[in-house]
């Protein structure tokens, strides 16, 4: 069953359009992540998912039924805001309670249901401080608790892990994650962070200027972006492109990149004079003497584990990751050799992937 | 760092400007305590007058005993103040309480709800304070007289209150920007209503702004003159009017005004420190907002 069901939705603020035509579903139990640049809308389609926003045009449904007119309170959602936006006034108890006490349940249950909260987030020390006397990390913790105390059907989440340092971060991504296996109940989550979507998702939204680019587990994204842009947002290191001509005048074709040439993938019958963007993952290379491509040597990142050669390649600029150190002087030849299987071809004009 | 002769220095300018507006208020008391004939004694007697309750009590129709004792004179005294500051008082707080009131919910409406042509709403309501108040006293002046509300508490109450509702509703709709939307948002889904999230969430959060506006209106309404002078007659005078009965054809009493400005301080400061409380609580919560 789908749990969430977008068709068609259109949102616009006054004359400005943030989308124009949004549709897919989230089935029951999944954790979706929205991933996309700052400004792309994601922000907004959760907040019409809330309620806290109304919708343009087309329409929601929450288990089968349009919700487009139904209060936010009566969506059986509960959403962590990027800022928390705790009640300072309050203590954390009363914070968590709240919605509780709104709904005038027994006090007994209150409590209960407070301390369970706070017993999954490890919060029960700090249930009468206020919120002024948490760390960044606490606050986030209580703003989670606010959120699972109702036992919703939905978990909405804005960017809940901004505010943090890395190291927090880290460990606040498993932690939902493990939440939200522990509750067994459908989160949808806002992320501009890719590694936060690919460590936590089921499936990811991609989006882009208020458009999907693409729906997939964090696996198929990642392998087969099924563009330019995905291709480019998802990865760290960020994925190389170079542009060229497809030429099949040899054996097998190639791409001619300026005076050089790469190989490409057979078996795709390009036609020959396309231009295309080939895309290859700097784990995807590796640094290999005995290739015939080469390049020449930039500088190299080391990162203690890997070291990041970056090199130039008929004008454009490259990278490859490799797993020992690697001591070469700038200007130095590098031979490399991409693995033809990892390798991501676009086409220039509409960066659509072709292979 | 400043070196110790600069914060000196410091110091000293801080306290001379700190002179410089205690001065007067100074210069006040002692001309309320002094008997009449030092009153205008060249060069000023600022510190060996001789002390006198006489301006008090002749105000007030009290007298105060040699050992502090307090008595009331039968009769009030030639002035009949007591009852004037309590008119004072019941206006101040009367007018302070509607203004607070009416003006805290409009701006938190306005501040929150999305209305078309919202914009113009800080002009037109500022623009309500661009005429001269005398332009509208005569006009007022007939209509208090049809509704019947010339001469009576309720109606200084009420023209105080209207006067000071454009600043007051701008003053406190900063406040209000100043809360971040998203914790009316939250309140929102966790529940409540919009009353509710008003009163129980995002009132308790503004305090500070709302004690800094009752402020204003109390001191606005404390020594307003024009309409308490021209909307009443004989059944209340609040003390800044009161005051020019002093000024007579024979002489200004300048003793007992001083006299009856001392004792005005005293219901304002109290109501300062009463609200000072909740200005700095105000402002201790609002520096925990991320
Ligand atoms: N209340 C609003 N009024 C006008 N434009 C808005 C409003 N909210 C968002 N937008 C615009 O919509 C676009 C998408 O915003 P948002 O959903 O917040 O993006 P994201 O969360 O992906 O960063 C942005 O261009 C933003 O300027
Ligand atoms: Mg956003």
């Amino acid at each position: 069953m789908n749990a969430v069901e977008y068709e068609g939705i259109a949102k616009r603020f006054g004359s400005v359009s943030v989308m124009e035509d949004i549709s897919f579903a989230i089935s029951e139990k999944k954790f979706v992540v929205l991933l996309g640049p700052s400004g792309c809308g994601k922000t907004t389609l959760l907040r019409m998912t809330s309620g806290l926003e109304k919708v343009s045009k087309g329409e929601i449904r929450f288990f089968g039924n349009r919700i487009n007119e139904v209060h936010p309170r009566d969506r059986d959602i509960a959403m962590v805001f990027q800022t928390y936006a705790l009640y300072p006034q309050m203590k954390v108890f009363d914070n968590i309670a709240f919605s509780l006490q709104v709904r005038k349940q027994p006090k007994a249950e209150i409590k209960k249901r407070v301390e369970e909260a706070a017993e999954i987030l490890d919060l029960t020390p700090y249930l009468q401080r206020y919120p002024k006397a948490l760390s960044g990390g606490q606050r986030q913790r209580v703003a989670m608790g606010r959120a699972l105390v109702r036992h919703p059907k939905v978990f909405l989440f804005d960017e809940p892990l901004s505010n943090l340092d890395a190291k927090l971060r880290a460990q606040m991504r498993y932690e939902i994650r493990r939440i939200h296996n522990q509750l067994d109940t459908t989160t949808i989550y806002v992320t501009h962070d890719q590694i936060e979507a690919m460590t936590m998702a089921d499936e990811i939204v991609v989006m882009q200027n208020g458009i999907i680019e693409q729906i997939g587990t964090p696996d198929e994204i990642y392998d087969r972006p099924a563009n330019r842009f995905v291709a480019d947002f998802i990865g760290s290191p960020s994925i190389n492109f170079v542009e060229g001509v497809v030429d099949t005048t040899s054996s097998a074709p190639v791409l001619q990149v300026e005076s050089q040439q790469l190989p490409l993938p057979t078996g795709l019958n390009l036609e020959p004079g396309r231009e295309l963007i080939y895309g290859i993952r700097p784990l995807d290379i590796k640094h290999d003497q005995g290739s015939a491509l080469s390049g020449s040597l930039d500088f190299i990142e080391n990162t203690g584990a890997e070291s990041h050669v970056h090199f130039m390649f008929g004008g454009n600029r490259m990278r490859l990751v490799k797993h020992e150190r690697l001591s070469l002087n700038p200007g130095e030849t590098v031979n490399f050799l991409p693995d033809l299987e990892k390798v991501h071809l676009f086409d220039k004009q509409s960066g659509a992937r072709i292979n | 760092m400043l070196s110790p002769g600069q914060r000196m220095l410091r110091a000293l300018v801080a306290w001379m400007v700190v002179g410089i507006f205690f001065f007067p208020i100074y210069y006040w008391f002692t001309i309320a305590f002094r008997i009449d004939k030092e009153i205008f004694e060249i060069p000023p007697l600022l510190l060996d007058f001789t002390f006198s309750w006489q301006s008090f009590e002749e105000v007030f129709g009290i007298t105060i005993g040699a050992k502090g004792g307090l008595e009331v004179v039968p009769g009030g005294g030639n002035y009949y103040m007591v009852p004037r500051l309590v008119d004072s008082i019941i206006v101040a707080v009367g007018s302070t309480a509607l203004a607070v009131t009416v003006a805290t919910l409009a701006s938190y409406a306005l501040s929150r709800m999305r209305i078309p042509g919202q914009h113009h709403f800080v002009f037109w309501i500022l623009s309500t304070r661009m005429m001269p108040p005398v332009a509208v006293a005569i006009p007022m002046f007939f209509i208090y007289k049809n509704f019947g509300l010339l001469d009576s508490h309720l109606g200084i109450i009420i023209v105080h209150a209207l006067m000071n509702l454009p600043l007051a509703v701008l003053l406190l709709k900063s406040f209000f920007d100043d809360i971040p939307q998203e914790i009316d948002e939250a309140a929102l889904i966790d529940g409540a209503s919009r009353f509710l999230i008003f009163r129980k969430i995002v009132m308790p959060m503004a305090i500070g702004g709302i004690a800094a506006t009752a402020v204003l209106c109390f001191i606005f309404s404390w020594t307003e003159f024009l309409f308490v002078l021209t909307l009443t007659q004989t059944s209340l005078k609040t003390v800044p009017v009161v005051s020019t009965t002093f000024v007579t054809s024979t002489g200004t009493a300048w003793g007992k005004m001083a006299a009856l400005g001392v004792t005005a301080m005293i219901p304002a400061f109290i109501f300062i420190l009463l609200v000072q409380k909740n200005l700095v609580r105000g402002l201790t919560l609002g520096s925990l907002k991320q």
